[in-house]
């Protein structure tokens, strides 16, 4: 019998005599070549050899080195003259570092918060410690209906006796569109490999790096060029610009200050969101949209009643927007047939922000998202209008809402 | 861990170092186990255990494989193996779907069985790693290999981190003898192990990643209608895509080896150079292709027993070689329509024996080959054969109320790697990479590798898994 070191010679069939000798005579004719494992039909394969071309590869690989940095250097320059600095990836990791801190022993007695972009940049992680003394666990996503971390949340017994900020952006709260909702999934499966690659970016890539950010990847950068002509027939949406930066490891975030400083930028944003809010014919038919609108409702309902039953307090929170977005979203979600209904059917107190004068006359830069100083007032504010009005009113009844559902504000 | 992320660099980097101390060959063997043992429990730590179970299995099999002397024994030891590595296979890459198949049968006679979800989470590369321990028992059964010495360079050989989830696919044979020696790479295998690990992760994380999954995705993932170009474009970019996902794979395999002082065979030569479909199986992931062939092609007669025969063995190898990738009938219908091209080739290269083509009509009968991997392609591709239908009719422009999907960057980022991937593979058709690169320039060496380096590191890949994993 043959040694493991050595191939056997197998008498299998003429066809891999036939094909073997073939195999040999064609590569021997084309030098370049090697046998593989596809030339040696019905035998054991022998150790593979791998020939290194003759070369100083040191010196081509320092020289490629020494090249790629000086690459780097140029591609990081570029985007710190933009106005990009390093910050904290807003990654689903990092999402799940949070999440976990729930079932970590955080749970009881937390303030959390869940939402959109809106919660996330407007209201200040600093500021709410600062006036509460505790600081929320930040769960807000851009882009993102909250209603799978509602449905999350009212599942986990961990979460108990705490509070439940939910910040409510029209048109993703009602329409249930999650740009990121695989957040969840990924949580659930992050894998120990995972949670060690987020650490090596937090503290070895993300605080170097400017570039490091998914609006900067070259694909990314490449296909936003303007010197794409427009395809015949379609009507691309330029895709959301960067608008936010992560200040902490905690998500503690606020929006980018290009958008303050860069009128052009803001523009850009706008125009940005115009497109996006513009009517198009992908749009759900008005009952199709209604019909999703109650459906969300009717989860929001379910999942608040969950949250109840274990002391923890829902509130939900109508988050400023202004100009053309305000525009949009009270034409397609008007106030009366969202709003009003959501809190009347869950039962839950809200804080809208056009019922609290306080919670106007900031400044949103690109429509949708408070300047950072505003950000500041605007945490001020619904701290207090919550410690005020909200924190010691007993829950209502949401049979007793439902029944008196007015098109008033609360 | 997948290659292309940080913990691998960082895992990769304390492996290396280790392995370059000063210490006696077995325990430098034994690291190299425990590092194995840690990148694939970096995933799914539980699932380590399936990988000690297939371990064990085959070299007790193996054993007893030597020590039985009557056929009969030989032959149980030999199933023994076989029914535990495509047992584990079985429950966890195809439960849910015999289960999902068996439901609809009974449905089809009219009983209702509402089937409990299994919900099984499948263990990465347990299709590689069952290959690979099957290979190793089989070959002892048909006499072309003694069992490894020992049971810590059987066990490495499993499950050596280079090629345990993904391959390329080894043999006890390739791989047992290179640890009966000490070995250490040299600083030329290094530098070149690492110029390797750099083209296979451009591959992956620039080209499949970075310019052509979205563009498949856009065309796939959708309800909307394509037209002829979409359609095209939709399937060429995922022709693209799969295959700079899965060389890239090998090639960082086979780089990162060869940074550690080993050598492994090729996965892939230039496929898409490929003139005829026997041609593009010897180029097209070489090592389950002569997997297919040795334990399944040829033990069911191969081309012995006549030409039915024959034809009845390359249709099973290559529908059963369909069903390895994934639990869905659209991957049957890949295996089976490259079954009936390698069935029609065999049929024609008979019939025309005399025919000697030009070099033209070589380009051409080139060409077609890459057109007609490309309708198989859908099949891969689509989630369902309803979708599948859908792009075939646009391919063949016969799709009503098609609207266009692509954006012309899309367009035109698809049309120039294609072309230049196609004009790559037919320019290194009879070539290998070793051999272009003795003859190119040093700074055209250095300045590309610089390219690759800065593309990867600023296209910011996200750590996506390798799309052979999810087999």
């Amino acid at each position: 019998m043959p040694s493991s070191t050595s191939s056997f010679e197998s008498a299998s069939s003429d066809l891999v005599v036939e094909r073997s000798a073939s195999a040999e005579a064609r590569i021997a004719s084309r030098p370049g070549l090697r046998q593989t494992a596809a030339d040696r039909p019905g035998q054991a394969q022998p150790v593979p050899e791998r020939d290194i071309p003759d070369r100083r590869w040191g010196a081509i690989m320092f020289a490629a080195l020494v090249m790629t940095l000086m690459m780097l250097g140029a591609w990081e320059w570029r985007w710190r003259s933009f106005g990009v600095e390093p910050s904290i990836a807003n990654s689903d990791a990092l999402w799940a570092t949070q999440r976990r801190r729930i079932d970590n022993g955080e749970g009881d007695g937390a303030t959390v918060l869940i939402g959109s972009s809106r919660m996330l940049f407007d209201l200040q992680l600093p500021v709410w410690q600062k006036l509460s003394g505790q600081r929320p666990i930040q769960l807000a996503l851009e882009g993102t209906s909250p209603m799978f971390a509602l449905e999350d949340l009212a599942d986990d017994p961990n979460f108990k006796n705490g509070r439940l900020l939910v910040g409510v952006a029209p048109d993703l709260f009602f329409s249930g569109f999650a740009f990121r909702g695989g957040v969840l999934k990924y949580t659930l499966k992050q894998s120990p490999s995972q949670r060690v690659g987020q650490w090596l970016s937090m503290h070895f890539v993300e605080p170097f790096l400017a570039f490091d950010d998914p609006d900067y990847a070259l694909p990314t950068v490449i296909e936003r060029q303007d010197w794409w002509p427009v395809r015949s027939g379609m009507h691309p949406r330029k895709k959301v610009r960067k608008l936010m930066v992560v200040t902490a490891p905690d998500r503690a975030s606020h929006i980018w200050d290009k958008l303050e400083k860069d009128p052009a930028y803001a523009a850009l944003a706008q125009s940005i969101w115009a497109q996006h809010l513009a009517p198009s014919p992908d749009d759900p038919p008005p009952r199709q949209l209604q019909r999703t609108i109650g459906q969300q409702i009717s989860r929001a309902a379910t999942a608040v009643s969950k949250l109840r039953r274990r002391n923890v307090q829902v509130i939900f929170v109508r988050t400023p927007s202004t100009s053309g977005y305000l525009v949009a979203e009270d034409k397609m979600f008007p106030r009366a047939k969202t709003w009003d209904v959501l809190l009347a059917k869950t039962g839950a107190p809200g804080v809208h922000f056009q019922d609290h004068p306080e919670l106007q006359g900031l400044w949103l830069p690109e429509w949708s998202h408070l300047a950072e100083r505003d950000a500041v007032r605007f945490t001020e504010a619904l701290y207090a209008i919550i410690e005020r009005d909200v924190e010691h009113r007993a829950p209502a009844s949401p049979v007793a809402r439902a029944d008196a559902q007015t098109s008033k504000p609360e | 861990m997948v290659f292309n992320s940080l913990t691998f660099i960082a895992f990769f980097a304390i492996v290396l170092g280790i392995h370059s101390l000063p210490l006696a060959w077995n325990i430098r063997k034994i690291n190299l186990l425990i590092a194995s043992y840690i990148f694939y429990s970096a995933w799914n730590p539980p699932f380590v255990i399936l990988l000690w179970i297939s371990t064990v299995v085959d070299w007790y099999a193996a054993q007893g494989l030597v020590r039985a002397q009557r056929p009969v024994a030989r032959r149980a030891w030999m199933l023994l193996s076989v029914v535990a590595n495509l047992g584990m296979l079985g429950y966890f890459k195809y439960g849910g779907f015999l289960l999902a198949n068996f439901t609809a049968l009974l449905a089809s006679f009219g009983v209702v069985y509402h089937a409990p979800a299994p919900d099984i989470v499948l263990p990465v590369g347990i299709s590689f790693y069952t290959f690979a321990t099957m290979s190793y028992t089989l070959d002892v059964y048909l006499r072309r290999a003694l069992p490894a010495r020992n049971f810590l360079d059987y066990a490495l050989f499993v499950t050596f981190f280079p090629h345990l989830v993904a391959g390329p696919i080894m043999r006890p044979t390739e791989l047992v003898p290179q640890f009966e020696q000490p070995r250490r790479a040299s600083r030329q295998q290094l530098f070149f192990g690492l110029a390797l690990m750099t083209i296979g992760m451009f591959n992956k994380v620039v080209l499949a990643d970075g310019f052509l999954a979205h563009v498949a995705e856009t065309v796939y993932d959708t309800d909307k209608i394509p037209g002829a170009l979409d359609a095209w474009m939709g399937t060429l970019a995922f022709s693209g895509q799969i295959f700079c996902d899965f060389a890239g794979y090998s090639t960082i395999a086979i780089g990162v080896a060869m940074c550690l002082g080993f050598a492994m065979p090729d996965n892939f030569r230039f496929p898409y150079a490929a003139i005829g479909f026997s041609d593009f199986w010897r180029r097209w992931h070489i090592t389950l292709s002569s997997w297919l062939r040795d334990y399944l092609y040829i033990p069911l007669g191969g081309n012995r027993h006549g030409p039915r025969r024959t034809y009845a063995a390359l249709m099973g190898t290559m529908l059963l070689g369909g069903l390895w990738h994934g639990a869905n009938w659209t991957f049957v219908a890949w295996g089976g329509l490259h079954g009936i091209y390698l069935s029609v080739e065999r049929w024609l290269r008979k019939r025309f024996a005399g025919f000697r083509p030009n070099a033209w009509t070589l380009i051409a009968f080139g060409l077609i080959t890459y057109a007609l991997v490309n309708v198989t392609w859908v099949f891969f591709r689509a989630k369902t054969f309803s979708r599948a239908w859908t792009m075939l009719r646009g391919m063949a422009g016969t799709n009503a109320k098609a609207v266009p999907l692509l954006g012309t960057e899309s367009l035109v980022v698809v049309t120039a790697i294609i072309t230049g991937l196609v004009i790559t593979h037919w320019l290194m058709r009879n070539r290998t990479l070793e051999s272009v690169l003795a003859r190119s320039p040093a700074a055209v060496l250095s300045c590309t590798w610089a390219v690759m380096a800065f593309a990867i590191i600023a296209t910011q890949g996200n750590g996506n898994a390798f799309i052979y994993f999810q087999f």
